[in-house]
């Protein structure tokens, strides 16, 4: 008989989601960002004491079953009551059964929530950290901008930068104007933040791209890019940034049935040692990877 | 009541089958358990059926693998797994520490490959049984065991032959009948039957003319597929001599009440683990309130009961 704690035991895998839990939430308001697009506070003290910037959650409503699975969203941010962590928002854009339910989510509407899920973007250690971010993929920026420039902490108080960035750069790009959400957030000292729109309506007219290439060309080249955006737009970037031989994170968005490592459903291929690929989970290996590991 | 008398009027017998409640969790939507632990009091579930284990790694189908549809959801997963050696190496120690029934579900291309994962598995201390998935519908290229009654019973009667395991055997509902193969499975010896796998379906996006998920056809589960479920297990219950294990579409205690009715001995919770994670170890709190308002003094007294 093979006795299984005498196996050699191989705890590779990732999986467990050790900060975790699942938590019914409240929703305490709902505003209009833009066009077709909204931020939603939700009250879960809970997720909101532990999740970090880039790090994501799923929501659900608590009743009913159709719309069925939770949908994973990005940490905006956290906020506090009393000096303590209470609650968190996050921005959607109306693209379905569950986000046109959430638009019209009153306050007081329970909801299911559980987080915080993923491994988020990691502390900036660098000079120049440019993000760059597409659609509504600007949202996890906030809380790393607010934590790089040391005005907010997030997660269990772990997280400490040893040296912020000396210069920190958002560039993001939508549609057209109509579409940008909540720039007037991104206003802080410290952060310069550029815009790039298809239709030209504000901004550089062109894709968000565009930014980093003209930025390159000026010689402000940034040491790091944080990504978030839709697929064909990180796609490009990542491969501006291995062109240029500048480290990329990307944070994807892949459909996701639970959001912590069981269906198998959202995963990404993934480069091997050997050469190779595998199909790995977002949720637990991601959502933030490492541009170079991927295949895309 | 005590709680050795709460304990023991849970305890579920299936044939060689022991479980300390009724209350499992499927296959593929528990991940290796420990995407689960953040949520679910595994000590109190009646059994943990990981994900499909093959002979050899299987990379899975293409993304996207899940789609939502009205109150279910549509899956081409494919038996992404890393083979039975890698599962060995990384994932059994820790399921066998949990402090519930292990039961290992296998899936194989023939015959020999069924029997050669159950002679690896009888090997290892301390699993509860063997669950045969013999009714995946994402796996092309192997034979669907699930769908004749000869199949079922050849690869039933070789795996019960290979080991001393427990045996439990998953069928499809994607037949005209499912009592043939649960007739076959019973006599060939099978512990009890797991009803039912998932309902093979397609989503379409008809403005490009394409199906939706990776795999193309997928398997549909969650709560849109209860009555289909149900409806087996009334009749295979009523047909055969077989316990029953129900599965599909279970998200609250009185879907677990109505599987027992309809005549499953147990059931498992599936998809509701996707979006209600702590889910499982709640219903069986929720079982004993149950027999507590039923006064019944075992579950049992409540399965079968179901009048047609």
């Amino acid at each position: 008989m093979i006795n299984p704690s005498q196996c050699n035991h191989d705890d590779s895998m990732p999986g467990a989601n050790p900060f975790a839990m699942q938590e019914e939430g409240t929703v305490v308001e709902i505003s209009t960002m833009a066009e077709n697009t909204y931020r939603l506070r939700v009250k879960a003290p809970g997720i909101a004491g532990k999740i970090t910037p880039g790090q994501f959650f799923m929501i659900r409503p608590s009743e009913g079953y159709d719309p069925l699975l939770g949908r994973p969203l990005a940490l905006f941010d956290v906020y506090e009551e009393d000096g303590r962590k209470v609650g968190f928002d996050f921005g959607i854009v109306v693209v379905g059964k569950l986000t046109s339910l959430m638009a019209n989510w009153a306050a007081g509407t329970k909801v299911e929530l559980w987080g915080p899920l993923g491994n988020g973007f990691p502390l900036p250690e660098c000079k120049h950290l440019m993000m760059i971010a597409g659609g509504i993929g600007q949202t996890p920026f906030l809380a790393v901008s607010r934590e790089a420039l040391g005005l907010c902490s997030y997660g269990n108080g772990e997280r400490n930068l040893k040296t912020k960035p000396e210069k920190m750069t958002l560039c993001y790009g939508a549609r057209n104007k109509k579409y940008l959400a909540g720039l007037d957030l991104f206003k802080m000292d410290g952060l310069d933040v550029e815009v790039a729109t298809d239709d030209g309506s504000e901004g550089h007219h062109g894709f968000v791209t565009g930014l980093l290439e003209k930025s390159i060309i000026k010689g402000n080249k940034p040491d790091v890019v944080y990504c978030c955006g839709p697929e064909p737009m990180m796609k490009a970037v990542a491969k501006i940034c291995l062109d240029e031989n500048i480290p990329c994170l990307l944070s994807l968005e892949t459909t996701m049935a639970c959001g912590f490592g069981a269906c198998f459903s959202c995963v990404t291929k993934v480069k091997e040692d050997d050469g190779g690929w595998d199909y790995r989970r977002t949720c637990v290996e991601g959502p933030v990877f490492e541009a170079e590991k991927l295949i895309l | 009541m005590t709680e050795n008398g709460t304990k023991s009027r849970l305890k579920a017998k299936l044939r060689r089958l022991e479980f300390k409640n009724p209350i499992l969790v499927a296959s593929g939507t528990f991940g290796y358990a420990k995407e689960m632990s953040a949520f679910v009091d595994f000590n109190k579930l009646g059994g943990i059926i990981p994900k499909t284990i093959t002979p050899l790694p299987r990379t899975g189908n293409d993304p996207p693998r899940t789609i939502e549809t009205s109150s279910g959801l549509l899956n081409s997963i494919g038996l992404d797994n890393d083979g039975i050696d890698e599962f060995l190496k990384k994932h059994i120690e820790y399921l066998l520490s949990l402090g519930t029934s292990i039961i290992v579900n296998i899936a194989g291309k023939n015959i020999d490959e069924y029997c050669s994962l159950a002679e690896k598995l009888n090997q290892v201390e301390g699993i509860a049984g063997l669950e045969l998935n013999v009714s995946c519908p994402n796996v092309s290229g192997g034979v669907d065991f699930g769908t004749n009654p000869e199949s079922t019973a050849k690869v039933v009667s070789k795996v019960v032959n290979s080991c001393d395991l427990p045996i439990i055997t998953k069928l499809t509902p994607n037949v005209t009948s499912v009592i043939p193969q649960a007739q076959a499975a019973a006599d060939a010896g099978t512990d009890a039957v797991s009803l039912v796998n998932t309902f093979q379906g397609i989503v379409i996006d008809w403005k490009k003319r394409k199906p939706v998920l990776g795999g193309k056809f997928g398997g549909l589960s969650g709560p849109a597929i209860k009555p289909l479920a149900l409806r087996i297990v009334t009749q295979v219950s009523k047909a055969v001599d077989v316990p029953i294990i129900g599965v599909g579409g279970i998200s609250t205690i009185d879907d677990v009440m109505e599987y027992l009715v309809a005549g499953a001995s147990a059931v498992q919770i599936g998809t509701a683990n996707f979006y209600n994670p702590g889910v499982a170890s709640n219903l069986v709190d929720q079982l004993e309130q149950i027999l507590d308002e039923e006064n019944c003094s075992h579950y049992s007294e409540l399965v079968g009961t179901l009048q047609l």
